[in-house]
């Protein structure tokens, strides 16, 4: 990172105080966020430039010898960013296409949201699966990326997803986000539970380790509501290998 | 949902500032949990350091950047501004000031200027209650030397009549809103905007008009509190039964024959009435 001066990390915690440099008071308007970065908090009086004179536009008082602080703990650097708008953080790219070779399943993938019943949105092609793009990505730091599609669905029969019922643990999962990076994981687990047990929570934590979560139906169809009533859930843990990562 | 924290002295050159740390804490500060505390400098034209609890806490801090979140134990922290590079606080521009923290808040402290345009410091609390899966949490907070604001979106004011210091929150669905800022009951000119907002799931976004109308600096800060989202309420990811562990295939499959049937007259149905616009 560019800047013009130290980073603050050269302070000596234990050191007497002493004055800053001088500095007049900046007037420009305008930061760049590089220079806002590096305006980074400084602890307490412990600061490593040798005494200055105050800057010409300190107060009067001073002039007075200010009671020398006692050094304070150790305070963690606060984190300083530019607040202008565009500076939020850009999400991750999207997931474009599974495949899991074990069951001969490749499926491109939609960035899908929350039905109008307040579940997950699901594409109504049983050949497409959705990824819940308001939770992780491959790339996120942390937690669940969540794709689910139909296991079966009235204008397509039978999907794909049909057959993640009987992948077996270790199985490879690949995963292509839209910047063309795959994404490789192995199949730690597989669950089927009745959707009034669906540990939903797990399946979109967007904490903890990155994870992907594949998501369908199973289980005995009850035509009154038009549902499965089970869910069955296949997790995998990324891999990082030659041919991805 | 904010404090007024003081009315700025103002004095010169010097100016404000803003929270942040907390080296020393009395004693007394430790109770109950803690807060997360987040500083923004919205003062135009000054740097400034800022003086927690008698300890230099944020030097050199700029206008339009924002410090934190800071983890603090609850209790009341005294928050002092000076001009960059002061030897101490005993000469705060503004402040000293008592921040009151409860625990599990989560506040912004903005240094700004009031709506006559003389320097000032505001306590917001930040809404962090839970979202609806798939929406997203908007506040606006006014802290700019201008007058009464509305905000457009799609040519509707969603937030109106919004004076400085005060806020106004919604929930909306996520997504990019196109907002404008206006003056309070017009539609035009444009004083801010129009910009691109995101409205993040299950975050909040906070937007701040900051700066001076009379001195031609306004501006849009943002700041977003992550984590408030709540999980879909299911996955329904099945409609026909046809891969049900036990289900009779049969009836299944002719239902299935049948739907398929109805879709397909749909869809010629359609076909025929378009020709038949086309037609027309």
């Amino acid at each position: 990172m560019p800047g013009d001066r130290p980073a603050p990390a050269g302070r000596q915690p234990g050191a007497p105080a002493a004055r800053r440099r001088a500095r007049p008071l900046r007037a420009a308007a305008l930061v760049a966020p590089a220079t806002a970065l590096m305006a980074l908090l400084a602890l307490s009086a412990c600061g490593p430039a040798p005494a200055d004179p105050p800057p010409p536009t300190s107060s009067p008082t001073a002039t007075a010898a200010p009671t020398t602080p006692p050094p304070g703990p150790t305070v963690p650097d606060v984190p300083v960013v530019d607040a202008g708008l565009g500076s939020l953080p850009v999400p991750a790219p999207a997931p474009v296409r599974i495949v899991v070779p074990d069951l001969g399943l490749d499926m491109p993938i939609d960035a899908v949201g929350v039905a109008d019943d307040g579940s997950m949105e699901i594409p109504q092609d049983a050949g497409r699966a959705g990824w819940y793009r308001y939770g992780p990505a491959p790339a996120t730091p942390e937690g669940a990326t969540v794709v689910a599609a139909h296991v079966d669905s009235w204008t397509t029969g039978i999907g794909p997803f049909s057959r993640l019922r009987d992948v077996s643990p270790g199985a490879r999962v690949e995963v292509t986000t839209s910047d063309g990076v795959v994404h490789v994981y192995a199949v730690r687990d597989v669950a089927q539970v009745p959707k009034s047990d669906a540990p939903v929570e797990q399946w979109f934590d967007r904490t903890g380790a990155p994870r992907i979560v594949l998501v369908t139906c199973g289980g005995a169809f009850d035509r009154e509501v038009g549902h499965y009533a089970d869910n069955v859930a296949v997790t995998a843990d990324p891999v990082t290998d030659a041919a991805g990562g | 949902m904010r404090a007024r924290l003081l009315t700025g002295t103002a004095a010169g050159a010097l100016a404000l500032g803003l929270v942040a740390s907390f080296a020393a804490l009395p004693a007394s500060a430790a109770t109950g949990g803690s807060a997360k505390l987040s500083v923004l400098h919205g003062v135009p034209d000054l740097t400034v350091d800022v003086w927690v609890n008698g300890e230099r806490t944020l030097d050199d801090f700029t206008p339009g950047t924002l410090a934190g979140p800071l983890d603090l134990p609850a209790g009341t922290y005294t928050v002092a501004i000076t001009a960059a590079d002061a030897a101490d606080a005993s000469s705060p521009a503004i402040g000293p000031v008592d921040l009151t923290l409860a625990g599990g808040g989560n506040y912004t402290a903005v240094a700004h200027l009031d709506a006559e345009g003389e320097p000032t410091a505001t306590l917001f609390t930040n809404d962090t209650k839970a979202t609806a899966a798939g929406q997203g949490r908007l506040t606006v907070r006014h802290v700019a030397a201008a007058p009464a604001v509305d905000v457009l979106a799609g040519g509707n004011a969603v937030v109106k009549n919004l004076t400085n210091p005060n806020e106004q929150t919604l929930d909306l669905p996520a997504g990019t809103v196109s907002a404008t800022v206006v003056a309070a009951g017009t539609t035009e000119p444009a004083v801010l905007g129009p910009a691109d907002v995101p409205v993040t799931e299950g975050a909040l976004t906070v937007v701040y008009a900051w700066g001076s109308l009379e001195a031609g600096n306004l501006a849009v800060a943002t700041q977003s509190v992550t984590g408030l989202h709540s999980d879909p309420a299911g996955v329904q990811a099945g409609q026909v039964g046809l891969a049900a562990d036990s289900s009779p295939v049969l009836p299944v499959a002719l239902t299935m024959l049948v739907a398929a049937g109805l879709t397909g007259l749909a869809v010629a149905g359609r076909q025929v009435a378009q020709r038949a616009t086309a037609r027309r």
